[in-house]
């Protein structure tokens, strides 16, 4: 008697890998985006099944979401730069000179391959191998939080996550470089992609919401799933033109943009004293640093990644910028 | 036949098809796309290696690993995007 | 209550602090970031003294300690990295003060800093960081500031290399990423010490195969160099500086560590590498030897310059490995100081001459003389001429290779080297000829105050020669793990 959850884990893999090609394969490029938004929802439940529900979290309101929301802005933008509304516009592409068919399925012969002793290198390696689980018990008393995966976040491995913050910092920072100066941008409207996405997008919203609030009670934790949810509350703002960025808020935008970072390393830094190195907390201010730290990082992700939806800084020439949630 | 499996050999596929499609691909945007699938595909291999036959709990390092993973990729992303769309209205530029 | 700042986390915080400063107040970005690069030279000079007195340095984060944890590690190494990184990176900043002086710059220079700092930081945490997960977030620190800083200046061109170079890296990053997955499959931890004692498996060997193409394709080894010469030739002098000269490092530095603790997969695996690295050495030169602008000619030299650190790497086959890392990292130490120093000589060229197409080098009435002698001085380096460290370098990788016998990549050596100074000797031949100058050669003085800080650079990649054998016994300090404190 096959376990009925086997089989429904062999039909959700092979939906995620036919979504994949499907995302690949799919020519018109909005329809590919939508695919790959399902892609994203898809392999987060799978995540589930693999009791990863924060990770899950994370990828259907990041990994999925805010990436959809840019890949599918963008879209917008080329199809308006090019001012063929509706044509698929990323095709008119003129750099580039046509690849040999040859090239390409050689180019494809190899990623097989690669992917082929990739899969044989996976089977051999041992299944439900060593991990840090028993470390992690060991460890967790000390951590000041009950939930281990915030924990490993933002005490154990709390300078990955700075880090990490970082990388948001320096992405924010290099698209207000890339696009400064961006003239005759075309205006967000709610067009047919924008409503589709709105459809899509509102009902993950409330339901991701809902379930922060939910585990919030036992688990102090999502700063980043949290970061995003109010991230979507802002991308629906600056959509609906409910809030219009000015060049007058840039100040307020660069401060909320590095107050996670600054934050972070400023509470690392000083910790250390007394014996104690950096990043160590003292055991009984643990909880409330690890706390404070979350709430300034959710706020500069929220803020960061609705920057990063909006792309341009606001210049004193044209509106535009960012949200101030 | 345990999820382990399954989803591990699903990662692996999902990961050579974004590098198929990051190598082959002629639109930017896809492009960008296959470069996520291929994060994904990653996630998975990690996700997978936490994962513990149901009574044991799973190991919590490598799912704050996939989480500063998928916050790394839309950073990334965002970037590639913005040049996307720089790149855009500068080629528009020159041919007119 | 007094705050312990050891010199390890404030080599990586100082440059995070001084971006965020930068950012928020742009007016005085160049101020912040000067003092900020001084401030870092500092710690690093204090950690370096650290280190030569106490051997190597160990900060576990958090007070957990690896694998739980995350450890920094600061070790002979680590500090000349981290003492390139800020050495080359005070002067570029000081010749960028400079060069991006104009009102038209304004907003170059308001993104410049920010930017340029958060790569210190990605490329000092790299540098110090010993845990592999770590290692991947910190090259993508690295790869978002460079691609800021390669499309600085707005150019099309520009634009279009830095969306290659960004691919790349993604692409580059995700392979690591990948490798890091199935080394925790298999192994269950991400420090180095948990990797030194693992038997070679397939899981690993296939974690080792990706991690070192992701890592070749970030530092450009052939053949997956496609993205770098034009990166490197349409960025502005600066950043062309900083990315030729210290952001291929990283990746490199990362292979060299992950030689030391990974278990090698085999001798054909180190060959395959040094092939790679003799393609880069031929096909760079060949591609420098056909470039028609200055700066794409240098870009090209990176890309064969490269390739030959890799053959420094293969030079005595598997046997040789605890010996080899030196003879590259001497070369990415040479490498590093000479090419940021040409490529502010070459952007000061263009600046004075106002183009920079090889063929009319010697039409221009102007002649910036004290450009053109920085240029030379790093070519002395580049080629490997004595007493400069790329001599030292070039002649250690030599050494080991003909003490294991392998000639062949003597002979790639000395082709390289005959090939540099080909086409090296394209862009002298403009320098000396004047025959060809139509207007007078007057007013022009030949030297300007931004002429300072690549000189500065150039004399040190020629004097760090004469100090080959101290820097060599720094390098070992604590390089094997058991040393630690």
């Amino acid at each position: 008697m096959i376990d009925p959850l086997v089989i429904f884990d062999l039909l959700l893999a092979l939906g995620i890998v036919a979504l994949a090609v499907a995302a690949l394969a799919t020519r018109e490029s909005f329809a590919m985006i939508v695919v790959f938004i399902v892609f994203g929802l898809v392999s987060a439940l799978a995540w589930v099944r693999l009791s990863a529900p924060d990770v899950a979290l994370a990828e259907a309101a990041i990994g999925t979401g805010v990436t959809g929301a840019l890949l599918l802005k963008t879209l917008h933008h080329l199809r308006c730069a090019t001012g063929q509304p509706g044509q698929n516009a990323t095709q008119a592409q003129i750099s580039a000179p046509p690849v040999p068919v040859g090239v390409t399925l050689a180019n494809a012969a190899f990623c097989g391959l690669i992917t082929l002793g990739l899969a044989v290198a996976f089977l051999g390696a041992p299944a439900a191998g060593p991990g840090f689980e028993g470390l992690v018990a060991q460890a967790m008393p000390q951590s000041g939080v009950e939930h281990p995966v915030t924990a490993v976040l933002l005490n154990f491995r709390a300078y990955d996550t700075l880090m990490e913050v970082v990388v948001l910092l320096a992405a924010v920072i290099a698209v207000w470089q890339i696009e400064r100066g961006l003239s005759d941008a075309p205006a967000p409207v709610m067009g047919e992609v924008w409503q589709g996405f709105a459809r899509l997008a509102l009902p993950a919203i409330v339901v991701v919401g809902t379930y922060l609030l939910w585990v919030g009670a036992e688990a102090p934790g999502g700063a980043f799933q949290g970061g995003a949810v109010l991230a979507a509350v802002g991308l629906l703002l600056l959509l609906t033109r409910a809030y219009v960025p000015q060049p007058a808020h840039r100040g307020i935008a660069r401060g909320a943009f590095v107050l996670g970072t600054a934050a972070f390393a400023l509470v690392a830094l000083l910790v250390a004293s007394g014996g104690r190195v950096a990043f160590e907390y003292p055991l009984a201010h643990a909880k409330t640093l690890i706390l404070l730290i979350e709430g300034m990082v959710t706020l500069s992700i929220a803020v960061t990644l609705a920057a990063l939806f909006h792309g341009r800084e606001p210049m004193a020439l044209k509106h535009e910028g960012k949200d101030d949630t | 036949m345990t999820p382990d499996m399954i989803y591990g050999a699903a990662g692996i596929a999902v990961f050579g098809i974004g590098l198929v499609g990051a190598l082959c691909a002629q639109d930017r945007l896809r492009r960008v796309l296959a470069l996520k699938l291929c994060s994904v595909g990653a996630g998975f291999l990690l996700l997978v290696g936490a994962w513990r036959e149901p009574p044991g709990t799973p190991d919590p390092v490598p799912h704050a690993l996939v989480i500063t993973g998928i916050v790394v990729m839309v950073s990334a992303t965002a970037v590639a995007l913005a040049l996307i769309r720089r790149l855009h209205s500068l080629e528009a530029e020159d041919e007119r | 209550m007094s705050v312990d700042l050891s010199p390890v986390m404030l080599s990586i915080f100082l440059p995070l602090f001084g971006a965020i400063v930068a950012f928020m107040l742009p007016r005085a970005a160049g101020a912040i970031g000067l003092a900020t690069l001084a401030l870092t030279t500092g710690a690093v000079i204090a950690l370096a003294r650290d280190v030569l007195i106490n051997g190597a340095a160990i900060l576990p984060l958090g007070g957990w300690g690896a694998p739980l944890g995350i450890d920094l590690r600061a070790d002979g190494l680590s500090v000349a990295m981290l003492g390139l990184s800020c050495a080359v990176g005070l002067l570029v900043s000081l010749s960028a003060l400079s060069s991006l002086r104009g009102p038209e710059d304004a907003r170059q220079r308001q993104y410049f800093w920010p930017l340029w700092l958060l790569l210190l930081t990605g490329m000092n945490g790299v540098y110090l960081s010993t845990d592999i997960f770590n290692l991947y977030v910190m090259i993508e620190v690295i790869a978002l500031a460079a691609v800021g800083l390669t499309v600085l200046s707005g150019t099309t061109a520009a634009v279009r290399a830095g969306l290659e170079y960004m691919y790349a890296s993604i692409l580059g990053a995700l392979l690591f990423l990948m490798g890091v997955g199935f080394i925790y499959l298999q192994l269950g931890r991400l420090d180095f010490a948990g990797l030194a004692e693992a038997e070679p498996t397939g899981a690993l060997i296939a974690a080792i195969a990706l991690m070192f193409v992701g890592l070749a394709l970030k530092t450009a080894l052939f053949p997956l160099h496609f993205w770098l010469p034009a990166a490197h030739a349409n960025a502005s002098a600066p950043a062309s500086a900083l990315l030729s000269g210290l952001v291929v490092k990283a990746a490199l530095y990362i292979v060299l560590r992950l030689a030391q603790h990974m278990p090698f997969p085999s001798e054909t695996f180190l060959t395959l590498v040094g092939v790679m690295g003799a393609g880069a050495v031929i096909w760079g030169s060949i591609q420098a030897l056909r470039a028609e602008r200055l700066k794409l000619l240098v870009a090209w030299s990176t890309v064969a310059q490269i390739g030959l650190i890799f053959v420094a790497f293969a030079r005595a086959g598997e046997q040789g490995l605890s010996e080899s890392w030196k003879a590259a990292a001497l070369l990415i130490l040479a490498h590093g100081v000479a090419k940021a120093a040409m490529f502010l000589a070459a952007g000061r060229i263009k600046d004075e001459i106002g183009h920079d197409v090889i063929r009319d080098l010697d039409r221009a009435p102007i002649r910036p003389t004290l450009a053109q002698f920085t240029f030379a001085l790093a070519a002395i380096s580049l080629i490997g001429l004595p007493p400069s460290l790329g001599f030292i370098g070039k002649w250690a990788l030599m050494e080991g290779a003909m003490a294991a016998g392998y000639w062949h990549w003597v002979g790639v050596t000395m082709a390289g080297t005959l090939l540099s100074v080909a086409y090296f000797s394209r862009v002298f031949a403009g320098f000396l000829r004047f025959d060809r100058v139509r207007a007078p050669v007057g007013e022009h003085q030949g030297w300007a105050l931004a002429d300072a800080a690549p000189l500065t650079l150039a004399m040190m990649a020629i004097a760090l020669g004469l100090m080959a054998a101290p820097l060599l016994g720094f390098l070992e300090i604590g390089y094997a793990l058991g040393e630690a404190k």
